[in-house]
């Protein structure tokens, strides 16, 4: 059975936690736990690749992080990148946050080939999701925007990890329509990954970080970019496409409080700044 | 050149873009953007230890200036220059406060002498303000008044330190203003 994080009830009160209940904050966390990455994708919101300075998250700072997010009323939490997956203790700390609250780990899922598999088997439990990229049915198309044998190594991994008990979803990120139906053959490849169509997501991409540099994706105003609280090394931010990286420097336009914990303080800078939005300004995009 | 980053309108944190609105705030609030939950209350006691109170404006600009002087800063002496011109000080007032000529000579009243003299107490010294100092000042000033400017006198102390320590620039408007009116 899986869970969906943003249905659980939750025992916290308080105006986060109101917040969170009547759909006015979104449930979700985030966590950007490093930025850099094996890759270099064409596309990257956060200019990650080997070369990038890492910015790490510590464990404990992770576990506290969770911890207040359940306290608050939060629902969930997300753990992204850079690629989390080349911290090497990154698996026990993700299992630890899960007994907090949900946790979904995005990853590019290139670094769970042969053995290395096995220590994620800790993730196999239903209140965690792995969340891979996989951009196209074309393994070459896939490839030119994420990186040689990309495709090969997720098609490799999505079973191996599925087969160990681990809930996988599928992120695809589009330059297209979200509804375009040359994204059909991925969808039946996706499936016949054995992964649901729920947890198959397509979105667009964002134009910010190196994809506005290569003149990719969509201009998205702050009220496009879902409110998610996202945390970083760097503070706190309105959303998880906020943090992004521009010709080697943190764009702070979506920044909210640099002060991260205790959370409360960007939490509630968040709700501060959500209710000062005019109205009508909902999110429009299907950025996810 | 200022030693932190300055945002704009541009790269304006979004708690803080309101202040970024009507085009550039100025240096302190652009400095304090560094860190966008510091500004609200920041500049919220900036406003109540600077702005309108039970001490007249003229007052707060004797503490504002003078303090200023004392601290070595060139921005907030640029800046409250300007400010006490507005306040309506007079240019010899000013050069007064500055340090530019004896004060006793261009301020005629004994309250406002003991008040500068309190001042220069408060704000360019450490340890205990003298007993002749303060029973001048208290003599001639209600306490509540002298409490209110101690607090604008701490106030214009912590952004003497930051405009110095940080080498914000004073802005073209305030310097060209300045020069015409000879105080610069």
């Amino acid at each position: 059975m899986t869970v969906d994080a943003d249905l659980l009830p939750s025992a916290a009160v308080g105006p986060i936690a109101d917040a969170v209940a009547s759909g006015e904050l979104p449930g979700r966390v985030w966590l950007y736990s490093n930025y850099h990455c094996n890759l270099a994708c064409s596309y990257c919101l956060t200019e990650s690749s080997p070369r990038s300075a890492r910015r790490e998250l510590d464990p404990g700072f992770m576990l506290a992080v969770a911890r207040q997010a359940r306290e608050l009323g939060f629902a969930a939490l997300g753990v992204t990148g850079g690629e989390p997956m080349l911290l090497p203790w990154l698996p026990e700390t993700v299992a630890a946050m899960a007994d907090e609250l949900p946790v979904v780990v995005l990853t590019n899922g290139t670094l769970f080939g042969g053995e290395r598999i096995e220590r994620v088997r800790v993730l196999a439990r239903p209140d965690i999701a792995v969340q891979i990229s996989l951009d196209s049915h074309l393994a070459d198309v896939n490839d030119m925007a994420r990186g040689p044998a990309n495709f090969e190594k997720v098609i490799d991994a999505v079973p191996r990890l599925l087969a160990l008990g681990v809930r996988v979803r599928i992120a695809t990120t589009t330059s297209g329509p979200l509804d375009d139906p040359a994204l059909d053959p991925l969808r039946k490849l996706v499936a016949s990954l054995g992964v649901a169509s729920d947890d198959h997501l397509i979105r667009p991409i964002v134009r910010r970080g190196r994809a506005d540099r290569n003149d990719l994706g969509v201009v998205a105003a702050v009220s496009d970019i879902p409110c998610e609280l996202t945390i970083t090394a760097d503070g706190a931010f309105w959303g998880s496409f906020g943090p992004t990286v521009r010709a080697g420097r943190l764009d702070t336009d979506m920044l909210l409080t640099r002060t991260v914990l205790p959370l409360s303080v960007p939490a509630n800078a968040l709700l501060g700044t959500v209710r000062g939005m005019p109205p009508g300004t909902d999110a429009r995009l299907g950025i996810r | 050149m200022p030693r932190v980053e300055l945002f704009d309108v541009a790269t304006s944190p979004i708690l803080v873009s309101d202040y970024f609105r009507d085009g550039d705030p100025g240096p302190i609030v652009a400095a304090l953007a560094n860190v966008p939950e510091l500004v609200g209350p920041t500049i919220g006691f900036i406003g109540a230890a600077l702005g309108d109170g039970a001490a007249s404006t003229r007052h707060k600009e004797f503490a504002v200036l003078r303090t200023s002087v004392l601290q070595g800063c060139r921005y907030c002496v640029h800046a409250h220059s300007a400010a006490s011109l507005d306040a309506g000080l007079t240019v010899d007032e000013i050069r007064a406060l500055r340090g530019e000529c004896e004060t006793d000579g261009v301020f005629p009243d004994a309250g406002e002498r003991a008040l500068i003299r309190w001042i220069d107490a408060m704000g360019g010294a450490t340890g205990p303000v003298p007993d002749a100092v303060w029973e001048a000042a208290r003599d001639l000033w209600p306490e509540h008044v002298l409490v209110e400017l101690s607090v604008t006198i701490g106030a214009t102390m912590f952004l003497n330190r930051f405009a110095t320590g940080f080498e914000l620039p004073s802005s073209h408007e305030t310097v060209d203003r300045l020069v015409e009116v000879g105080l610069e």
